[in-house]
């Protein structure tokens, strides 16, 4: 498990769905406040790479000191975005697989409005077993 | 590092730009300005100041297209350790700039420019600009010598021209300076020494190699004089040869140098052009020079100093001129290297100029959000740095980042709030924009930059800055922040508001939360109402009216209908309501709020609000319209925390809309326990020049009415004109329920007061009636326990309303024409509360009939008073026996009442009167009064919970004739009688018994009284109609024979009776008593009447019965001889005529008998057989008279 992650998902509207911190390091406020930061940061970077490739996963697209962007761009152009600080490609991309099936498990409920905050308990935790098991 | 460093900052002459002599700092910026226009000078335009003193070591110069170029620092800058390294550091010249009004003395100018220069050694020409000198100044002659330049005062056309050419010969004289360095520095000695190198004393074998690399180094140097004047081919040649000569002796940061250098004087060389290969070229280049800086890294002296900032400064060159769209992904990976060789930055402000590039050719590059990344970075490398002008520096970063991290404040993102403006107009929205609103809220990065920005202006001390975050950050991010630091935001407001002077505006709004909740309409008092000028009742139609929501008839204007459109008028207080919520765990104080109203023609009214914490408010916001015209309220002016805040309506809804789609935190309404609301959306608003107002109240209390059922009082309204235009017209008309019940209107009397003037007053009258409860209303009533004292019959609305329509002049005197729209009229809608309090309710009405036998006497009694009624002396005279009338046609004292119950259920007394009005066309004026005078006086007092009978007598009601017409069902009738009475006609009849019963009913009025003021009428006539329809015929319709029996005087004067009594006679007759005598033959006669109109063949009898009603004519105890025939006598009697049978009686025993006379009638026709009521046509029809009375004397 990877000492410092930090998970986003943003939504078509470049708004923050839903985000966890899945570091095994005790997450101090402002280092969550400076993921978040680099991860809209990665944004820009995102939007011009989603179209460069057919690939859902952008692998590591962005950096900052010693932490690395792995994106992940969904057909409805939802962004599942990973801060981390090792290096595991397979694990990440199983993760990020994942956690898009749970993302569209989401959607399929009646009652979630696509693009608002995913507020589920159960998405939640089914991430951060997620995150526990490939990172 | 220097900021702003590109790939051709090496061809740039540094000149250092100084104010001299206390110039003010504007006039400073002016000049300068004026002068920085100049950082190009062709060589084409200096040759004429350019005299060649030697031969020109730039052999290849571009004298037709080649150029210098300037780089202008204002204020200078301290010398820089790499001056050698690269010689476009160097200050190479030095301009003052001084205003010559604020300093006259001249010499001490020069001397403090001499000064100013000393510190830039490097300088190789000095001038100094002086402005505007007076004319004593110009012919001074010490000036000669100096560098002063003086410019004399001329238009700013001149002197710019007169600049350029200073700029020009400033170019010239630098270019010879150049020569001549170049020719020195090949032949001389010079050592080149970089901070890199070695500061200890040098060594031997350091010396040596200090040589060796000494050549290349010039080489070096020499190539940046031939870049700086302008001559790239020169440049190119002397770094090829310091390539190689570093080279070979391995001094690679050299090397690195001579290839920037020699990548500059290539692109100086290709100026202009941009083909890929060149590109290529550029990025090969510069990918080593980056390669050898690196390389050129010694780790000895890596505490000291590094060679990294040049590699990174080589870094952002080549990113920066990479920096288009389409190398985006080389851009971001340079960039990306250079932020990561920043954090091994020794000197922080390196590191500072590091970010500062990275952000600012990220956001070249179109990418806001790394650019707002990296401007953070700066701010908190600023913060770290504990002064107060890094504070403000950070302060400016960070508030350009708040852009792209949507937190922009609203002063300085105006052409961004108009956006939004679409929705306020169509009132609906896509989903797409309302997300859109939304977009790229990162609720928590923001709430970290605003509590940034507000860290860094509380430290910079900028009170508004401070305030304006925390104001932004309460606002937007109140859910997310806890209750404690709500109330650190709430006193980090207060402390910036303490600082700001009073009055201080901010476009950030901060609490409370200000929505729209509705216009009230105007209230019905002052309702104004459009004029449709092509009609008389110019208010007809032009407010909506009827029961329909959909009428396909107003169809028609599809735009004009979707928007409520609401009318003000000059000077007339209009109010607005608003909704206040406070989410926050705090109280807020809102010191005022108003209508902010763009269109400046309302006087808004302030108001004061204290806002508990998590509370809601709905408040009523009042101004007072000035001018005519459209009116726009967007919003609410808000004195809050102490400082003024424009908050609007349509941020809120769009907030509101984003709770919805669930987009934001949290509504803040709802949050509050406030109701939900609809969207109140914004109507269009005019206002109209001043209109007359009409202003009512009910003389005597504007309370309602309290009238109980039936009752009849006059209401006094008084209207007076408040206005300040005169009523040119009103109208009255009634709506609402239970209109009837204004009996009348006095509309004239407000007709006759027009034109009604401002403060001028009308009385007018009402007359009201007070209608029947029903059954329901009086179960209300009832059930309520006391009656009527609650207003509810106000609210049910069952009162009707006077409506008032009116109206000022129809065209204002300024304005006449055509096409104009008239002054709207107004409507006052004055609610007649009549509260109707159950009174005298009516429990039952019955027909009594009474006979009482009449005594026999010498005349038929009722004969003569039916034949002369309506004579005044006659009536007069029968007084005495007021309810007793007789029956004209019955011969007997024959009486019907009609007994009304009535119960009074209220908690007054009532006194109830009967009046029967006798039908009298001739004198009726006299007559009322004498029905008064006889009906009025005996008054049924009804108490309170008790039921009291009143009896009506029925009299003078019988028609004279039974006709067959009146009882007519079937056409078979008509064969019978239909020739007989010729001269009506069947339905007239019909309908004159119809009328005679709706007569008669309309004759009989109860009146009541009640106090001193209260009294009205019963309402019975149904009750009344109800009764009398079962026994109507008895009631109207003569009997088809009446008896009547006389003594006869003798037998003699018998037969010349024939003829009805005169009057002289009655009066003989009653005068000789008629009394009988036992034992003496009495003779009577018995008149029988045929009321019909044919002849009736009957079959008469008369009995005599005694007191004890045993017969006195058969039997064995016979009292009673008689004499002729007393059963059985067969007579025909003609059509309304008498026939008078004369019998004899002689009584045995005195006493009180009773005789009656009685008739079977033969071959009955239809109309009698339906009179009598009889079932089959074989029963004989049987006719009995009233019973008469005779008192029998004894002879004693």
């Amino acid at each position: 498990m990877a000492s410092t992650a930090c998970f986003m998902i943003v939504s078509k509207n470049d708004i923050p769905i839903y985000e966890a911190e899945v570091g095994s390091v005790p997450k101090k406020e402002d280092a969550a406040h400076q993921h978040q930061f680099i991860l809209h940061a990665a944004l820009d970077i995102v939007q011009d790479m989603a179209w460069t490739t057919s690939a859902m996963f952008l692998k590591a697209i962005d950096r900052f000191n010693d932490l690395v962007v792995s994106v992940y761009v969904t057909a409805g152009h939802t962004r599942l975005m990973l801060l981390h600080d090792s290096r595991n490609d397979d694990g990440i991309k199983s993760f990020f697989q994942e956690v898009h099936e749970l993302y569209i498990k989401t959607l399929l409920n009646p009652l979630y409005l696509p693009g608002s905050r995913i507020t589920s308990s159960h998405f939640d935790t089914k991430v951060r077993a997620l995150a526990r098991k490939y990172l | 590092m220097e900021p702003d460093a590109s790939i051709e900052t090496s061809s740039m002459i540094r000149v250092a730009v100084l104010p001299i002599a206390g110039i003010p700092p504007l006039l400073f910026r002016d000049y300068a300005a004026m002068l920085l226009r100049h950082h190009t000078v062709s060589l084409n335009s200096i040759s004429s100041f350019y005299t060649e003193h030697q031969k020109s070591p730039f052999a290849n110069q571009p004298w037709e297209s080649g150029s210098l170029r300037f780089k202008f620092i204002l204020g200078g800058s301290p010398p820089s350790p790499w001056e050698d390294f690269q010689s476009n550091r160097k200050i190479l010249a030095v301009i003052g700039i001084c205003h010559c009004p604020s300093s006259p003395d001249l010499r001490s100018v020069a001397n403090q420019f001499a000064a100013a220069c000393k510190s830039y050694s490097s300088s190789l020409v000095q001038r100094c600009f002086a402005f505007c000198p007076g004319d004593s100044q110009l012919e001074e002659e010490s000036n000669k010598g100096s560098n002063l330049v003086l410019f004399p005062p001329a238009d700013r056309q001149t002197q710019e021209f007169h600049l350029q050419t200073m700029v020009q010969d400033i170019a010239a004289s630098l270019l010879m300076e150049f020569e001549k360095w170049v020719l020195q520095a090949e032949s001389g000695g010079t050592i080149f020494k970089t901070p890199l190198d070695s500061q200890a004393s040098l060594s031997s074998e350091e010396v040596i190699k200090a040589k060796k690399r000494r050549l290349g180094r010039a080489q070096k140097t020499i190539g940046d004089y031939c870049l700086l004047a302008g001559s790239p081919v020169d440049a190119n040649a002397h770094y090829s040869t310091a390539l190689e000569l570093t080279r070979l002796t391995a001094d690679f940061f050299w090397y690195a140098g001579a290839m920037e250098g020699s990548v500059c004087a290539l692109l100086v060389d290709h100026m202009g052009q941009k083909d890929p290969v060149l590109e290529d070229e550029v990025k090969y280049r510069y990918n080593s020079v980056i390669l050898h800086y690196r390389k050129s890294f010694i780790q000895d002296n890596a505490q000291r100093v590094s060679p990294l900032s040049f590699e990174l400064e080589a870094t952002l060159k080549l990113a920066r001129f990479l920096c288009r769209r389409e190398l985006a992904k080389e851009v971001v990976e340079l960039l990306t290297a250079a932020a990561d060789g920043a954090t091994s930055l020794i000197d922080a402000s390196d590191k500072l100029v590091v970010y500062v590039e990275i952000a600012r050719l990220f956001g070249a590059l179109g990418y806001h959000r790394k650019a707002a990344f990296f401007s953070r970075q700066v701010a908190q490398l600023y913060l770290q740095q504990d002064n107060k002008l890094a504070a403000t520096s950070a302060m400016q970063v960070l508030a350009m980042t708040t852009k792209a991290y949507r937190v922009q404040s609203r002063a300085s993102s105006e052409p961004a709030s108009d956006a939004g403006q679409s929705y306020a107009d169509g009132g609906k929205m896509h989903h797409h924009s309302i997300v859109s609103l939304f977009e790229s809220q990162w609720s928590t990065l923001q709430m970290v930059v605003l509590r940034e920005i507000l860290l860094s202006a509380v430290r910079a001390g900028d009170p508004l800055a401070a305030w304006s975050a925390a104001a932004r950050l309460l606002r937007s991010y109140y859910p997310l922040i806890t209750p404690a630091g709500q109330n650190g935001l709430a006193s980090a407001l207060a402390n910036a508001a303490e600082r700001l002077p009073l009055g201080t505006r901010c476009g950030d709004p901060a609490l409370p939360f200000v929505r729209l909740h509705s216009f009230p309409l105007h209230s019905s008092q002052i309702d104004i109402v459009k004029r449709n000028p092509a009609r008389e009742d110019w208010w007809v139609g032009s407010a909506p009216s009827g029961p329909f929501i959909y009428t396909p008839f107003s169809k028609g204007e599809p735009t004009h209908n979707n928007k409520q459109e609401l009318t003000w008028v000059v000077g007339e207080p209009v109010q607005v309501l608003v909704e206040l919520a406070n989410p926050c765990g705090f109280e807020v104080m809102v010191e005022s709020i108003y209508l902010s109203v763009q269109s400046r023609n309302l006087d808004a009214f302030p108001v004061s609000v204290s806002l508990p914490p998590n509370s809601s408010k709905v408040i009523t916001l009042s101004g007072i319209p000035t001018k005519d015209g459209p009116v726009s309220i967007p919003g609410c002016i808000v004195h809050c925390f102490g400082v003024i805040t424009e908050h609007f309506f349509k941020d809120v809804d769009n907030l509101l809309i984003g709770a919805t789609q669930g987009l934001v935190l949290s509504d803040p309404f709802r949050s509050c326990g406030a109701a939900k609301l609809k969207n109140a959306h914004v109507p269009n608003i005019s206002v109209v020049p001043p209109l007359p107002l009409l202003v009512s109240h009910i003389v005597g209390g504007d309370g309602s009415v309290m009238l109980y059922e039936g009752e009849i009082r006059d209401v006094w309204i008084s209207l007076a004109n408040a206005g300040t235009v005169p009523v040119q017209e009103a109208h009255i008309s009634l709506s609402g329920k239970n209109q009837d019940c204004v009996v009348s209107v006095a509309s004239d009397t407000l007709k006759s007061a027009l034109p009604l003037k401002p403060g001028a007053e009308v009385t007018i009258c009402v007359t009201l009636k007070a209608w029947q409860l029903g059954v329901m209303d009086a179960d209300a009533a009832a059930s309520k326990g006391v009656p009527g004292t609650s207003g509810k019959q106000v609210k049910d609305g069952s009162s009707p309303m006077l409506l008032i329509h009116y109206a000022g002049p129809t065209t204002n005197p300024g304005k006449l024409q055509m096409g104009s729209v008239p002054a709207p009229g107004r409507r006052l809608v004055i609610p007649l509360n009549i509260c109707v309090l159950q009174g005298l309710s009516f429990v039952k009405a019955r027909l009594l009939s009474m006979e009482i036998p009449a005594h026999i006497g010498e005349t038929y009694t009722k004969l003569v008073k039916s034949r002369s009624d309506g004579t005044a002396q006659e009536n007069g005279s029968e007084r005495s026996d007021r309810f007793m009338k007789i029956d004209p046609y019955r011969g007997s004292w024959g009486l019907r009442f009609l007994e009304l119950e009535l119960s009074n259920p209220t908690d007054v007394v009532f006194e109830t009167s009967v009046s029967v009005e006798i039908e009298n066309p001739i004198n009726k004026e006299s007559l009322s009064d004498r029905t008064c005078a006889e009906f009025g006086d005996p008054k049924t007092r009804i108490d309170r919970d008790y039921t009291a009978r009143v009896l009506i007598p029925l009299e003078h009601f019988k028609l004279p004739v039974l006709d067959g017409s009146f009882l007519t069902k079937g056409s078979q009738m008509d064969g019978i009688t239909g020739g007989r009475s010729s001269s009506f006609s069947e339905k007239n009849i019909k309908a004159e018994l119809n009328a005679s019963i709706k007569n008669l009913i309309s004759r009989i009025k109860v009146r009541w009284q009640s106090g001193r003021n209260s009294s009205g009428e019963l309402d019975i006539k149904d009750a009344i109609q109800a009764a009398l329809q079962a026994s109507v015929m008895d009631v109207l319709l003569p009997d088809p024979l009446t008896f009547g029996f006389r003594l006869a005087k003798s037998s003699s004067n018998n037969s010349a009776n024939l003829n009805p009594p005169k009057q002289a006679d009655m009066q003989v007759y009653c005068a000789s008593g008629g009394s009988i005598i036992a034992h003496d033959m009495t003779p009577m006669e018995v008149l029988v009447r045929n009321n019909t109109r044919e002849t009736i063949k009957i079959n008469l009898s008369v009995t005599c019965k005694d007191v004890a009603g045993e017969n006195c004519i058969e039997g064995d105890k016979a009292t009673v001889l008689w004499e002729g025939v007393l059963t059985g006598i067969i007579m025909e009697i003609p059509p309304l005529q008498e026939i008078r049978h004369i019998f004899s009686l002689y009584f045995l025993i005195p006493g009180e008998y009773t005789m009656s006379a009685a008739a079977v009638i033969d071959d009955a026709n239809e109309v009698l057989r339906a009179r009598a009521r009889t079932n089959s046509s074989d029963e004989p029809i049987f006719c009995r008279g009233p019973p008469f009375h005779v008192r029998v004397n004894g002879t004693a």
